[in-house]
């Protein structure tokens, strides 16, 4: 008898033909479903590329923003920005190691370590915008020196802490625990083993996490809006009001004048740079750690 | 010191070039020792002596608690909450469970190497160097002969004195165990506790750190924890038999796997179950 016609080898080659069928189904509407996400973010980029690539100019990063109809720069909101982002990485990173090293290393499974755990995830989701209140309500208005970029970069050091707290928690929680053993049983003390030991074992993530918060403040508006509010002029004054370059472009583009919407374009266009650059640094160092560790 | 407890009965036979004197001393002695982890009773009132510069291999099945009982010989369980020791654990004669005998000092006395090799992420020097900074204050010449006569000790000197300022995770399975063990005997302890040492390791290494094991014994006192029964027979002075948290056999290891005492140590060492 040809095998080809034996009843079970029949069922066995519909039995095929259906499931190729559902794969075949299967396979395309999960392509579409990427691809259909992949198409907005093209856009996205391709309409910051498109219209800030226009603004971009030795100008923008020499002067200052500009009165309506006139020319100028983001030059401020950009020196703005990165004194109120340094100042937030400087003020959030050594909180949040410090959180981390405590939950991962003296907390662990504790019930304690666990409550800490749920409510930094809370902080971390909390709306950006409820963090810039708080800041308003606790510096701002109790300073009665008004808005200021001091008071700016401590909302923003609120988000960063608690992204840098569960990077370095689950960083080291990572780092085995036989490498504790290890530098134990030597007679080390544990602070000594953790800062000498584990910390260089989880050095890249914890990198990594410092350059992940960056890169999520470098774009938030809304806990500056009650905070360091905005500064038309160059100013190096961390207790008055300074310019950033989110808030300038939300309020440039608010504005009915073509000037500002091109600045404000420029400006997302150089900011989306700047998180890319970020990212994509974030993944170098982890992946050369990851070879490093085979 | 004292005597060995099962010297009075038992005549001590020699087995190996070292050759396993009557009068062997114990460096180490357990003394109705037992340990929890939270409710579970792994240890059950052993009491045995780790002789000085011998080789004594613990064996059993898995879960038997010879790893547990490896464990509190330098109190490195104690830095996980609910796990508790009971009895005495005497180091030439001091009781170290003794809530105010100095961890470090234990440590210092007592290194340990685990199953897997955790060589530190830094340069091979610094991993041995590491330790030796933090009991003593070396000049750079001092720390260099020190480094390089624990890397002797280890066997694994020829291999690396080329590249010590290179990562330690570059180097091979067995030349990264080396490494723990040239780290540990750097701070010339009394007692080298050894975890299952080459079980993650190829038969080629593993043969190079049992011949290593060999020639330590002249300067420490070793505990080996094995489940490997050949490695007992071929790199031990004396084995203890444990099973259920409960020391079964325990005597010089010619006797033990040639004439065991016990029906259950002979069930085990000629595999009938395990």
């Amino acid at each position: 008898m040809n095998p080809v016609q034996s009843p079970q080898n029949r069922t066995s080659q519909r039995l095929l033909r259906k499931r190729s069928a559902i794969n075949a189904i299967a396979m395309t509407l999960s392509c579409a479903a990427a691809l259909f996400g992949l198409v907005f973010l093209g856009w996205i980029l391709w309409t910051t590329i498109s219209k800030g690539l226009v603004g971009i100019d030795w100008a923008l990063f020499t002067q200052s923003t500009p009165p309506p109809q006139e020319s100028g720069g983001l030059a401020n909101a950009f020196f703005g920005s990165a004194i109120m982002c340094g100042l937030a990485i400087l003020m959030g990173a050594p909180l949040g190691i410090a959180a981390g090293t405590w939950l991962s290393e003296y907390a662990g499974a504790r019930r304690i370590g666990m409550v800490v755990r749920f409510v930094n995830d809370i902080l971390l989701s909390a709306p950006s915008i409820v963090l810039g209140l708080f800041v308003y309500t606790l510096v701002v208005a109790q300073m009665g020196t008004g808005f200021s970029a001091i008071a700016g970069a401590i909302s923003l050091a609120f988000i960063v802490i608690p992204v840098i707290v569960r990077t370095t928690d689950e960083m080291l929680r990572l780092v085995p625990a036989q490498m504790r053993e290890a530098a134990l049983s030597l007679g080390v003390p544990q602070w000594k083993v953790i800062v000498q030991v584990l910390y260089r074992g989880a050095s890249a993530g914890i990198v990594t996490g410092i350059l992940l918060a960056l890169a999520r403040i470098s774009g938030e508006t809304a806990p500056l809006l009650f905070t360091s509010f905005g500064n038309q002029y160059w100013s190096t004054d961390l207790a008055s009001p300074m310019a950033s370059v989110p808030v300038v472009m939300n309020q440039f583009t608010a504005s009915p004048y073509e000037s500002w919407h091109t600045l404000a374009w420029a400006g997302a266009l150089v900011l989306t740079f700047f998180v890319l650059v970020l990212s994509l640094l974030a993944r170098a160092i982890l992946s050369r750690n990851k070879v490093r560790h085979d | 010191m004292t005597e060995l407890a099962f010297s009075m009965n038992a005549p001590v036979v020699a087995h190996s070039p070292r050759a396993v004197a009557a009068n062997a001393t114990a460096k180490m002695s357990a003394r109705r020792l037992n340990f929890h982890y939270d409710r579970f009773h792994a240890i059950k009132d052993v009491s045995l002596d780790i002789a000085a510069n011998r080789v004594t291999a613990l064996i059993g099945p898995s879960g038997c608690g010879k790893s547990t009982l490896l464990r509190t010989f330098n109190r490195i369980y104690s830095i996980y909450p609910k796990q508790v020791a009971s009895g005495e654990l005497l180091l030439d004669g001091e009781n170290i469970l003794h809530p105010k005998y100095s961890l470090n000092q234990l440590r210092s006395k007592v290194g340990m190497v685990f199953q897997k090799p955790v060589p530190f992420p830094m340069t091979i020097f610094e991993n041995v160097a590491y330790a030796i900074r933090h009991y003593e204050k070396l000049s750079k010449a001092e720390m260099n002969v020190r480094v390089e006569q624990a890397l002797n000790q280890a066997a694994l000197w020829d291999e690396v004195k080329d590249k010590l300022k290179q990562s330690a995770l570059g180097l091979s399975g067995g030349q990264q165990q080396r490494l723990c063990i040239a780290r540990a005997v750097a701070l010339k302890p009394d007692v080298l506790l050894l975890d299952e040492p080459t079980s993650a390791l190829d038969p080629i290494a593993t043969s190079r750190i049992e011949q290593l094991i060999a020639e330590l014994a002249g300067d420490f006192t070793i505990a080996i924890v094995t489940h490997n029964m050949q490695q007992a027979a071929r790199c031990s002075d004396f084995t203890a038999f444990m099973y259920l948290g409960e020391l079964v056999e325990f005597g010089p290891t010619e006797k033990l796997f040639t004439q065991p005492g016990k029906k259950q140590t002979e069930d085990y060492i000629t595999g009938r179950f395990g």
